[in-house]
């Protein structure tokens, strides 16, 4: 078996054993990152178009407020059905904004973004008696396929629920990548009159993206909700989006699992700079973003990149010997 | 149909504060190649990209196949049947030559080997190991060959050419011209700058100069 075939498959058996010998904190960390993974996705998503959302924050919390609000004031409590209803509130409204959002590039993209995530996080903390303001709204343990799981077990079945919600969202993204739209926003990001010129609408390309980045910020939203069990107006603040930025460039945007990777290593990363050096932890983050920058700038991802190819020229200078 | 695969008439062309062209009028008939000469800045580069749909047109008719093109946009020009080789000629650096040549035709929703794509590799047949490399990583001369397939993909009726033989090697020019005239049932426009080039092609020949066809 190939390498590249045999990684999807080592990758479901580590994820699918690892809670089961970890501790419950490292579960839930886990947890988190896988969700927070999704939204990382969304980001490099658009990254592969050349563009740079600073607001992406806004889908984040609107998929994490349209379930909160269906459990506060609709008194829904199934997540499969809570799940289906905030992607579909997430990907209505990267739909709409995307009409306006997408004739738009570089800085005006990002900015535009980060300005329209600004407005929503102002409605999420001024509309105090339906968003609960700063204090926000709490997520109560929702039924799963109309079980409700038992409190020893709630970790556990959360993580499994965040990882079965999160495997469509990268296969869906793997799809959009291998598919024309695809290629055409690789091209979109080398230089966009060739692309128009080839036949292919770039506002349409770049639309799509947008709906399918929306979408899948809404996803992580909705996955964070679930297992933090509170939603607040900062999941909205542009520097959540900008957090996400960050963890897309250490992971490594160019490929799917980068966003994984990034997203695990920067939950561990800022919880152990949080426990060893609670008052300077951001400094920790900086420093490691320079690394990076520097050492890797095609992120985390391109060590098992690296690893890989020595591995592939080692078997075939040692079947040319052999 | 007419006779004309493309018809220009009296197209006029302002970018910035700047009329580029002024009064152009031309035609193309269905399967010949017609050439367009004139110095650096005379308009050919302008005269491409408004039939192309880059360059807004201030007034006048560019007409493919009778049909009126100047409020139709870009990227439905293509799938007219519009072929485009640039003078820059780089191709989308981060996608392989397969998927250059791939991208205009999953525009068009075509997914198999389209029969243009398998015209395309039989008059470049050295195309075939290039298939899997990166653009970017091919020289220009190569780059200019699968900028040419990849108009040839798209340009089933009309072919535009900016410049094919700057800045490429004697021997290169004439393996383009080979292929630019074994293309058949396809109308071409070729621009250039020297005439004595252009009649490697075609005998067919416009003089263009600040913006004014001048000579025919």
């Amino acid at each position: 078996m190939r390498g590249g075939k045999a990684l999807p498959l080592v990758a479901a058996a580590v994820f699918g054993a690892a809670p089961l010998v970890l501790p419950g904190w490292v579960t839930f960390l886990l947890t988190l990152a896988v969700a927070k993974s999704v939204m990382v996705l969304a980001i490099a998503l658009l990254l592969r178009g050349g563009l740079v959302s600073f607001g992406h924050g806004m889908f984040f919390a609107a998929g994490a407020y349209t379930v909160g609000m269906a459990m506060k004031w609709g008194g829904m409590r199934e997540a499969v059905v809570l799940t289906f209803l905030g992607v579909l509130a997430a990907a209505a409204a990267a739909a709409l904004l995307g009409l306006l959002i997408a004739r738009y590039r570089g800085i005006f993209f990002a900015m535009l973004n980060m300005a329209i995530s600004m407005v929503v996080y102002a409605v999420l903390l001024k509309l105090y008696w339906v968003t609960g303001g700063t204090d926000g709204i709490g997520i109560r343990t929702p039924t799963i396929l109309g079980v409700m799981p038992e409190r020893e077990s709630l970790r556990l079945v959360m993580y499994y629920f965040t990882l079965v919600m999160t495997l469509p969202a990268f296969y869906a993204v793997h799809r959009f990548w291998t598919s024309p739209l695809g290629f055409a926003l690789r091209a979109v990001r080398d230089n966009e009159v060739r692309v128009e010129y080839m036949g292919t609408s770039v506002a349409r390309v770049i639309y799509a993206a947008y709906v399918l980045s929306g979408a899948l910020g809404g996803l992580a939203g909705i996955l964070t909700g679930f297992s933090v069990g509170h939603i607040v107006p900062d999941l909205a603040y542009w520097t959540t989006s900008g957090e996400f930025v960050f963890v897309a460039v250490l992971g490594g945007p160019a490929s799917i699992p980068g966003p994984l990777v990034g997203s695990i290593a920067f939950e561990f990363l800022k919880s152990y700079a949080y426990k060893y050096a609670a008052f300077t932890w951001q400094m920790t983050l900086g420093v490691t973003m320079l690394a990076i920058i520097l050492f890797m700038p095609g992120g985390l991802w391109t060590i098992y990149e690296g690893l890989a190819r020595q591995g592939r020229q080692w078997r075939l200078s040692w079947k040319r010997t052999g | 149909m007419g006779v004309n695969a493309l018809e220009v008439k009296d197209l006029s062309v302002k970018l910035a504060a700047f009329v580029i062209l002024r009064g152009v009028s031309f035609a193309v008939p269905h399967g010949s190649t017609v050439g367009l000469v004139g110095r650096n800045g005379a308009g050919k580069t302008t005269t491409l990209k408004s039939i192309v749909g880059l360059a807004p047109v201030l007034g006048g008719e560019i007409r493919l196949d009778g049909r009126d093109l100047t409020a139709v946009a870009p990227h439905h020009r293509a799938g007219l049947g519009l072929g485009y080789l640039p003078e820059d000629r780089r191709l989308i650096a981060s996608l392989t030559v397969e998927e250059n040549l791939r991208l205009p035709l999953w525009a068009r929703g075509e997914r198999g080997d389209g029969a243009r794509l398998k015209l395309a590799y039989d008059l470049m047949p050295e195309l075939a190991p290039l298939v899997r490399r990166r653009a970017g990583a091919l020289s220009g001369g190569q780059q200019k060959m699968v900028a040419l397939a990849r108009a040839v993909v798209t340009g089933t009726k009309l072919l535009l050419l900016d410049e094919p033989f700057e800045g490429v090697s004697p021997a290169l020019s004439r393996r383009l011209a080979e292929v630019i005239r074994s293309l058949q049932g396809v109308a071409v426009l070729v621009t250039e700058s020297d005439a004595n080039r252009m009649r490697l092609l075609t005998e067919q020949i416009y003089t263009i100069e600040r913006g004014e066809i001048i000579q025919r």
